[in-house]
């Protein structure tokens, strides 16, 4: 691919980008009906888990809810660090360092 | 300028700051995750410049891994865009939580902040202005830029340490992982209730099975289903959320 090519390419992709983050920017109107306001409301935390999910519970594409897969493990011990702390980033260091402790010690468990 | 208007920028400017502030924590997990993407880019046969030209414009990380094997195969030019077009498909739902409370402003400048209208801003932005705050615009584009900005820039150092640093940081250590841990963080306090929960569990249960789904139309239909389920819960008990109760 040419560089004049690639680059058009790039202003292509990044029109994608900025037309989809704000399609409704750009479509909606601030008197939404309220049951819709309502199911909004829930998306941040379902998008979220839907975004992680995969992470956790797979391991290769495969499903993994068990004691082998360490990203699991290591997120389990992330919520409970979290529950009791409220301390993102302190949960950040602690779910990073059980992962590379299973990872390094336990790499078959 | 008159008080009233220098009142105004102060307190957008103290919106902003708080968006700063409340995003903070969750950088480290957003350059780990830029760093894994800038070294894929790399790794799969762009040039130093064609990666970092890339991250800088398109600011879409799943969008950019899934074009690479056709930019490198030479694909044409036409359905790289469409592949980037449907994978960011998912942008559309983010855009409706925020969006609307931008309503009022002209459509040039409704797409520049949409561009930045990235998953964390989604997640921080309504838990200060929910549903029910359209009409009232104070503080909302202060704070928006606040937490869209370090998250930008969070995101673009990870990506150029990643891509020109792609074959010091082995694999095997899951940096990548830094980025879910901290989602996994913001996912937590948002689960107020017994709806929301069901939401949050239909959605992983259907993330997981559709996974194998194409332009990551999992996370669409996983998004379409977790709030189904929430509606639904909604509905049969009866209760509607905190803040609503609260407030209106």
């Amino acid at each position: 691919m040419s560089v004049i090519d690639y680059l058009w390419l790039m202003v292509l992709m990044a029109l994608t980008t900025a037309v989809t983050r704000s399609f409704f920017f750009l479509l909606a109107d601030s008197r939404m009906p309220p049951w819709l306001q309502h199911a909004l409301g829930y998306v941040p935390a379902i998008a979220l888990a839907a975004i992680i999910a995969p992470d956790l519970l797979m391991s290769g594409g495969q499903l993994a809810i068990n004691p082998s897969n360490a990203k699991l493990l290591a997120g389990i011990a992330a919520t409970i660090f979290f529950l009791l702390t409220r301390h993102l980033i302190s949960t950040l260091a602690f779910g990073m360092a059980v992962f590379t402790l299973l990872r390094l010690f336990a790499p078959a468990l | 300028m008159d008080s009233l208007q220098a009142e105004q920028a102060a307190r957008e400017k103290a919106a902003f700051w708080d968006g700063v502030r409340i995003s903070a924590p969750t950088m480290p997990g957003l350059v780990a995750w830029g760093a894994v993407t800038g070294m894929v880019l790399v790794q799969s046969g762009l040039s130093l410049w064609q990666a970092i030209v890339m991250t800088l414009m398109v600011y879409a990380g799943s969008a950019q891994l899934a074009v690479l094997p056709l930019i490198v195969a030479g694909a044409p030019v036409w359905l790289i865009f469409l592949t980037a077009l449907l994978v960011n498909f998912r942008f559309i739902i983010f855009s409706a939580v925020v969006g609307p409370h931008f309503s009022h402003l002209h459509w040039t400048r409704r797409l520049w902040y949409g561009y930045f209208n990235a998953d964390l801003v989604m997640a921080f932005f309504p838990q200060r202005f929910p549903q029910h705050t359209l009409s009232k615009p104070t503080g909302k584009l202060g704070y928006f830029m606040g937490l869209a900005m370090p998250t930008w820039c969070s995101w673009q150092l990870g990506s150029l340490i990643g891509i020109l640093l792609a074959s010091q940081i082995p694999r095997e250590w899951g940096i990548g992982f830094a980025g879910t841990l901290v989602l996994l963080g913001l996912t937590i306090p948002l689960i107020v209730n017994r709806a929301t929960l069901a939401g949050v569990i239909v959605a992983s249960g259907v993330a997981v099975a559709a996974s194998g789904l194409p332009y990551r139309f999992g996370l669409v239909v996983a998004m379409l289903a977790g709030i189904a389920a929430s509606v639904t819960i909604d509905r049969i008990t009866g209760s509607a959320t905190d803040q609503e109760r609260g407030k209106s």
